[in-house]
C-alpha cells in the first residue's frame, strides 16, 4: 500500500505542478537554512577525541587573590601555577598526566639560505602523545627519561616537516630552536581536530602547533609562555627568570590528567584537596577550597567551546523551518480540498478515514523528501560559503561537513516539516463525510 | 437490506431540511428495485444512507444482517469495500488514472495480491468490452464507455448489493440501453440492484419500482415475481413498505 500512495501522490505532484514546486520551494528553503545551522553546531559541539574524552580530566585549583575571586564565571582560575604543577605532578593516582603551555620560538634551519622562522610551540610531557592519541608518521614522541632530564628531542608537525625536510622521514635529523640543537624523534602525520581539546582556551579551533617539545626545556632555555597569563600577586624586588617561575603566583599552565575511572577521579580530586590543605598552613590558597577535576566534555560545556550564538542561530533556523511549514498548511489544504471529489469516490469504494489520511501524510512527506532534497544541496553550498569564511581563522579546508549523521537529520527535519505541513489538511480531507465530496463531483 | 423508521435531517444553520421521513423498506438478496421521484424527494440522501456514504438521524439500519448504526468507519468503510459497489450518474471515475487503475481502486482497498487483482479487472474489463482500452484515461473515453468502465469496476468487487445513481442520465437512449442490460445481467448473475431513475421505461425493467415523494417511501408497485431464492428454490416475499 506503501508504493500505491506513493503512486498516487506522485500523480497529485504532476496534477498540480505549480501549487507542488510552490510547497517543495517552500520546504526546501526552510531545510536548506536549518541544516547548515544544526552542521554547525554539530561538527563544535560533537565530542574531538570519543576514544579518550571519558577518561580525559582538565586541572584547576584556586590559588587566586583572598580578596576577590577570579573574574572569570566559573570563579577559579582557568590554569595552573608552575610551583603547584611541579607538587600535583608527583601524584601516582593518573594513568597519565602532562601540564602543557605555548611559546613562540624561532627556527633555525640547517640550509643558511633559509630564512628562520617563529613557530608556535607547545612544551608539553611525554604522556601528551599518548592521552591525546596524536598520530605519527615517523617515530614517536619520547619517554619519561628524555623528560627528566630533559634530552635535546622534537616533535614536529607533518607540515613543518614538509617545510624543512621536503616531507621525508626527518626522525635523527636535527632542528635549532633559539640557542640549542634538538633532534628530532617524531614527526606527525597530518592533525588537525576541528576542536583544539588540549587547549581549550581563547579560540578553540586553532590549529595544533608545529613543534612539540620536552616541558622541561622551561627552565634550562627561559620560555616565556605565548598563551593565556594570569595573575593577581606582583614579585617583590627583581627576582630572576627561575625564581620568579618558583615562587609566583601566576597560572598559566594547563594540566590535564588521564583517570580510568570516577573512583581514580574521587581519589585524584581528595589528593588535590589534601595538597591545598597543606599550602594553606603556608600562608598560600587563602579562599575557600575549591579544586575542580573535569571531565573534557563537561570543560567545553561550561567553558561554551560551542558559543551561545550558534545555538540561537540553531535554534532560530528551526523555528524558520516551523514557521515556513505552517505556511503550507494553507497550500496543502486548498490542494487537498480541490480534489475532494476524488476523495469521495474512493471513500464510496471502500477507503476507509485512516487509509485516506495516510495517502494524503505520504504525499506531504514525499513533498517534504523532495524538499529537503533540495534543502540539502542548498546546506551544500552554505556550508561551502561558511567554509570559506572559516577558513580564514581556522585554516581547515572543510571544517562543516554534511556527514551521514546531518544528512539523516535533515531527512528527518524533511519529514518534520512535512508532518508539520500535512496532518493537519490530510485530517480535514479524511473527516468529511464522502456523502458530501461526491456532492461535489 | 432493511431500514425501519429511518430519518436524515441536514441542517444549515437554523434550517433543518429532512430528506429522509420516518422511511421503513426491506430489499431482499437477488432483488432489483428501482426508485423514482422528482428531483429533491430525497432518493440520492437513500442511496447516500443505504451505501453507509451519509449517517441518518433517527431509526435502524441492517445491512447484510449487520446493524449499521453500530459499525465503526472502518468497518463501514469494509463493508463498502467488499460487499457495496456504486454506480454514478456522473461516472465518478478518477480522472488521472487509466482504465486499468480506477477498475483497480476497490481492489487495493481490500489489500488483494497483485496476480488477482490484475486477473479480476481484465475479467470485469472484458465483460464490458473495453479489454482494448485499458490504458486510456477516462477523458480518452466516450460516456457509455465512462459509465462501462464503472460498472467494470463495480464487477471486479464482486459485490452482493449495487446501488446505482441514474446510471444513464448522461447517456443517449442506445447507450443507456446497453447500460441498462448490463445492469440486468449483473442482476440475474444474483446481486441485488437498486437503482434510481427517471426513466419510466427503465423503471418497468425491475422486480419492484418505489416512490419517493419528499423524503417518503409513497408507493410501492410489484412488476414481476420475486426470483427464486438461490439457495432454497422458493420465491421470496417483497416486504411492505411501511413509510
Amino acid at each position: 500500500m506503501l508504493l500505491y500512495n506513493l503512486r498516487l501522490a506522485w500523480h497529485s505532484l504532476r496534477r498540480y505542478p505549480m501549487l507542488s514546486a510552490l510547497i517543495i520551494a517552500g520546504i526546501a528553503l526552510g531545510v536548506g537554512v536549518a541544516t547548515p545551522a544544526i552542521t554547525t553546531l554539530h561538527v563544535l559541539g560533537q565530542d574531538p577525541i570519543p576514544q579518550r574524552s571519558s577518561v580525559l580530566y582538565y586541572v584547576r585549583m584556586d590559588s587566586w587573590d583572598p580578596v576577590a575571586p577570579h573574574p572569570s564565571a566559573s570563579g577559579i582560575p582557568s590554569q595552573i601555577t608552575y610551583r603547584d604543577m611541579r607538587e600535583i605532578m608527583k601524584s601516582r593516582i593518573p594513568v597519565r598526566q602532562t601540564a602543557s603551555f605555548p611559546a613562540a620560538l624561532y627556527i633555525y634551519p640547517a640550509d643558511r639560505n633559509v630564512r628562520p622562522s617563529r613557530e608556535t610551540v607547545r612544551l608539553v610531557f611525554s604522556d601528551f602523545f599518548p592521552m591525546f592519541d596524536v598520530p605519527f608518521r615517523y617515530g614517536s614522541g619520547w619517554d619519561k627519561a628524555a623528560d627528566a632530564k630533559p634530552e635535546a628531542v622534537v616533535v614536529i608537525s607533518h607540515a613543518l616537516n614538509a617545510r624543512l625536510f621536503g616531507g621525508h622521514d626527518s626522525v635523527g635529523r636535527t632542528i635549532r630552536i633559539a640557542d640549542r640543537e634538538l633532534r628530532v624523534v617524531g614527526v606527525l602525520a597530518p592533525w588537525r581536530p576541528r576542536i583544539r581539546f588540549y587547549d581549550l582556551l581563547g579560540n578553540a579551533t586553532r590549529e595544533p602547533e608545529s613543534i612539540f617539545m620536552p616541558f622541561n626545556w622551561i627552565e634550562p632555555m627561559e620560555i616565556h609562555s605565548a598563551g593565556t597569563r594570569d595573575g593577581w600577586k606582583a614579585m617583590e624586588g627583581n627576582p630572576t627568570y627561575l625564581e620568579s617561575l618558583h615562587a609566583s603566583e601566576t597560572v598559566f599552565l594547563q594540566m590535564w590528567v588521564e583517570l580510568p575511572d570516577p573512583a581514580r577521579a574521587r581519589a585524584y580530586h581528595d589528593f588535590l584537596d589534601a595538597y591545598v590543605r597543606e599550602q594553606k598552613r603556608f600562608g598560600r590558597f587563602q579562599r575557600p577550597l575549591d579544586n575542580r577535576v573535569t571531565p573534557l566534555l563537561d570543560l567545553m560545556a561550561e567553558w561554551q567551546i560551542v558559543g551561545p550564538y550558534f545555538k540561537a542561530i540553531a535554534a532560530i533556523s528551526i523555528l524558520f523551518l516551523i514557521v515556513a511549514s505552517l505556511n503550507l498548511i494553507g497550500l496543502f489544504l486548498g490542494k487537498f480540498l480541490a480534489r475532494a471529489p476524488v476523495v469521495g469516490i474512493r471513500r464510496a469504494l471502500g477507503a476507509s478515514r485512516s487509509a485516506i489520511f495516510l495517502q494524503h501524510l505520504i504525499e506531504c512527506e514525499l513533498v517534504g523528501l523532495i524538499g529537503g532534497g533540495l534543502g540539502l544541496l542548498m546546506s551544500a553550498g552554505v556550508l561551502a560559503v561558511m567554509n570559506k569564511g572559516f577558513e580564514r581563522i581556522t585554516h581547515i579546508e572543510d571544517l562543516f561537513q554534511l556527514d551521514a549523521v546531518m544528512v539523516l537529520a535533515a531527512v528527518l527535519l524533511s519529514l518534520a516539516a512535512g508532518a508539520i505541513a500535512g496532518i493537519y489538511p490530510a485530517w480535514r480531507i479524511c473527516s468529511l463525510p464522502p456523502a458530501q465530496h461526491l456532492k461535489n463531483q | 437490506m432493511k431500514m425501519e423508521g429511518v430519518t436524515k435531517i441536514y441542517r444549515t444553520g437554523l434550517v433543518e431540511t429532512r430528506a429522509l421521513r420516518n422511511f421503513s423498506l426491506e430489499v431482499e438478496e437477488g432483488e432489483f428495485v428501482t426508485i423514482t421521484g422528482p428531483s429533491g424527494s430525497g432518493k440520492t440522501t437513500f442511496l447516500n444512507v443505504a451505501g453507509l456514504l451519509d449517517a441518518f438521524d433517527e431509526g435502524k439500519y441492517w445491512l447484510d444482517g449487520l446493524d449499521v448504526s453500530r459499525l465503526t468507519d472502518r468497518e463501514m468503510s469494509r463493508i463498502r469495500n467488499e460487499k457495496i459497489g456504486f454506480i454514478f450518474q456522473s461516472f465518478n471515475l478518477i480522472p488521472d488514472l487509466d482504465v486499468f487503475d480506477n477498475v483497480d481502486v476497490p481492489l487495493r482497498y481490500r489489500r488483494l495480491a497483485a496476480k488477482e487483482r490484475r486477473e479480476r479487472i481484465e475479467r470485469a474489463v472484458a465483460q464490458v468490452g473495453l479489454t482494448s482500452r485499458l490504458r486510456h484515461l477516462p477523458s480518452q473515453l466516450s460516456g457509455g464507455q465512462q459509465q462501462r468502465v464503472a460498472i467494470a469496476r463495480v464487477l471486479a468487487g464482486d459485490p452482493k448489493l449495487i446501488l446505482a445513481d441514474e446510471p444513464t442520465g448522461n447517456l443517449d437512449s442506445g447507450m443507456a440501453r446497453e447500460i441498462m442490460d448490463l445492469l440486468e445481467e449483473i442482476n440475474r448473475a444474483g446481486a441485488t440492484l437498486v437503482m434510481v431513475t427517471h426513466n419510466p421505461e427503465y423503471a418497468a425493467r425491475a422486480h419492484r419500482r418505489l416512490h419517493i415523494a419528499d423524503g417518503r417511501l409513497v408507493d410501492l408497485e410489484r412488476i414481476t415475481p420475486l426470483p427464486l431464492n438461490r439457495r432454497t428454490g422458493e420465491a421470496r416475499q417483497a416486504a411492505a413498505p411501511a413509510g
